[in-house]
């Protein structure tokens, strides 16, 4: 039980790292908390929901749709609120990205309703391996995220676009002099995070049943996990989110399921009293 | 001096946000590989206008040009790349990006600038010999004075003409300081015109060609360096803000 348990924990860790992610490199380069990231992954939920189920697209395609989708929306929304405020601070970008959320929570809603949707995939059995029950959609998981955490380290160390990134979020005004338009890394950012959060969005249809809270359902696990990790931190909010994730799940054995998110808020309470800067915060602070 | 000038600045005003003109109308013109002393007292708008060069302080009225080309409405990305580097007072390399990402990032995204690449890595690792046995070393373990050489190596690898220094030397030792000196004097030599904003008027005047005195955002003196020294600024740095 304890190890099944652990296990499955370890997969919703894996599911909430793309989001937190996405959440700690917004933080990164373009210094706000982005309260739109469980927003942005419904859309991704929905976009491949709508290419796969009503598009007959297989699922890998629908996937692409779905980030492209979502860098789309990311583009979008910093073209018409995000770049306008970005001298305002950061408690305006964050306001803004609480309209953004009610935006698209809202778009969602109007054009797919609230009734619960899935993605047309084939069932299979599960895997019986060392006492554990693994199923099809949690290899998918697993297997799709390790993917893309791998893609986005690369890209952050070993590119010239991810080392402008790194330049910006240390220091966006050297990077300027440097010869890096903050403009063309903006983009990029929200270009990259939108792809992560579209992904996360299939990932999250897989997992569960698709609605327009679907990405709410997650937002306070996707915050603890980025905040455990020291927001700003890309590898903080990995292993955030994994910790979170076997957290919530090994909880089943002294609560109640239906209250697991309390983990979450337990984790941001504990940080916000004695570790402000998260497991890896001192470090991202130093930047 | 030759016809076109390295940089040339013309009735200057810029300031923060809404509030008044920090930078009040400077105007100066730098020949080619000399070193300008920018000096004046503490809140005289001498980091305000080296900032507002370098295109992170919007300018109010005005014109800036290097080496003839106008650069006023550029972005500070678009004036490295016309030949105008940047080394700010604190904060001045990436401290999590390694020596060497600092330094590949200094080129990277400097499309269409001339004389960048190799050759020139290779004349300012040169000029830095420590910089190029540490490439793998976190910026932000380094020492003051090795940050301010990496600076230095930095600004330099976009094969600036003009190079903007704001208080190199800050925060250092006189130890430091004095091989912070000597690095500008050796930049100066490889044919860089150098525009030195500093609190240490005296480390400053003792390299400096010509140098001009900043009271309240104005011109208040210009001469040569050893005209500077020579003169009395008790009165100017001391002076009451207008």
């Amino acid at each position: 039980m304890a190890a099944q348990l652990f296990f499955n924990g370890l997969v919703t860790g894996l599911l909430l790292a793309l989001p937190a992610l996405a959440l700690t490199l917004v933080f990164g380069v373009l210094k706000f908390a982005n309260f739109a990231v469980g927003a942005m992954l419904t859309l991704g939920a929905y976009a491949a929901w709508v290419a796969n189920v009503q598009l007959g697209m297989p699922l890998t395609a629908s996937a692409a749709v779905a980030a492209v989708t979502v860098a789309g929306a990311g583009l979008l929304a910093d073209q018409l609120a995000f770049e306008k405020l970005r001298l305002r601070g950061s408690i305006s970008l964050l306001v803004a990205s609480m309209g953004v959320s009610l935006v698209i929570e809202n778009v969602c809603r109007f054009f797919f309703g609230n009734a619960s949707r899935g993605f047309d995939v084939a069932l299979s059995r599960p895997i019986r391996w060392e006492g554990l029950r693994i199923n099809q959609e949690q290899i998918t998981i697993a297997i799709t995220v390790a993917v893309c955490l791998v893609a986005v380290d690369v890209l952050l160390r070993f590119t010239p676009l991810g080392r402008a990134m790194r330049a910006v979020a240390d220091n966006a005004s050297l990077a300027a002099v440097r010869g890096v338009e903050r403009r063309a890394i903006a983009r990029l950012t929200w270009a990259l995070v939108g792809a992560l959060l579209g992904l996360a969005g299939v990932l999250a249809g897989l997992d569960r049943s698709i609605d327009p809270l679907i990405g709410w359902n997650y937002q306070i696990a996707i915050f603890a996990a980025a905040i455990l990790g020291g927001l700003g931190s890309p590898i903080g909010a990995v292993l955030g989110a994994l910790t979170i994730g076997v957290a919530e799940e090994m909880s089943a054995l002294v609560i109640p399921t239906n209250y697991r998110q309390v983990v979450s808020f337990a984790v941001i309470l504990a940080l916000l009293l004695f570790r402000a800067n998260g497991l890896l915060g001192a470090k991202a602070a130093r930047k | 001096m030759s016809a076109i000038p390295a940089l040339s600045v013309s009735g200057l005003r810029a300031g923060y946000g809404r509030g008044d003109d920090i930078v009040r109308g400077i105007t100066l013109d730098q020949a080619p590989e000399t070193i300008l002393a920018v000096i004046g007292p503490n809140g005289s708008g001498k980091s305000s206008f080296v900032k507002t060069l370098a295109g992170l302080l919007d300018i109010r009225q005005g014109r800036v040009s290097v080496t003839g080309t106008d650069v006023t409405s550029e972005t500070p990305a678009r004036r490295v790349a016309a030949g105008m580097a940047y080394v700010p007072q604190e904060a001045n390399v990436f401290p999590s990006l390694t020596i060497g990402e600092n330094l590949k990032l200094a080129t990277e995204f400097l499309r269409g600038r001339a004389g960048v690449g190799p050759e020139q890595r290779e004349k300012v690792l040169a000029l830095f010999p420590e910089l190029g046995a540490r490439l793998k070393t976190r910026a932000g373990d380094l020492s003051g004075g090795q940050r301010q050489m990496l600076a230095f190596a930095s600004a330099l690898l976009a094969n600036p003409e003009v190079l903007l220094l704001d208080e190199p030397s800050a925060g250092l030792s006189p130890k430091i300081v004095g091989q912070t000196m000597e690095a500008i004097v050796r930049v100066r030599a490889a044919g860089v015109t150098v525009l030195l904003v500093e609190q240490n008027v005296a480390a400053a005047l003792e390299i400096a060609d010509e140098a001009v005195v900043l009271v309240a955002g104005q011109v208040s003196l210009r001469d040569t360096a050893p005209a500077v020294r020579a003169a009395d600024l008790g009165d100017m740095f001391f002076a009451k803000v207008a």
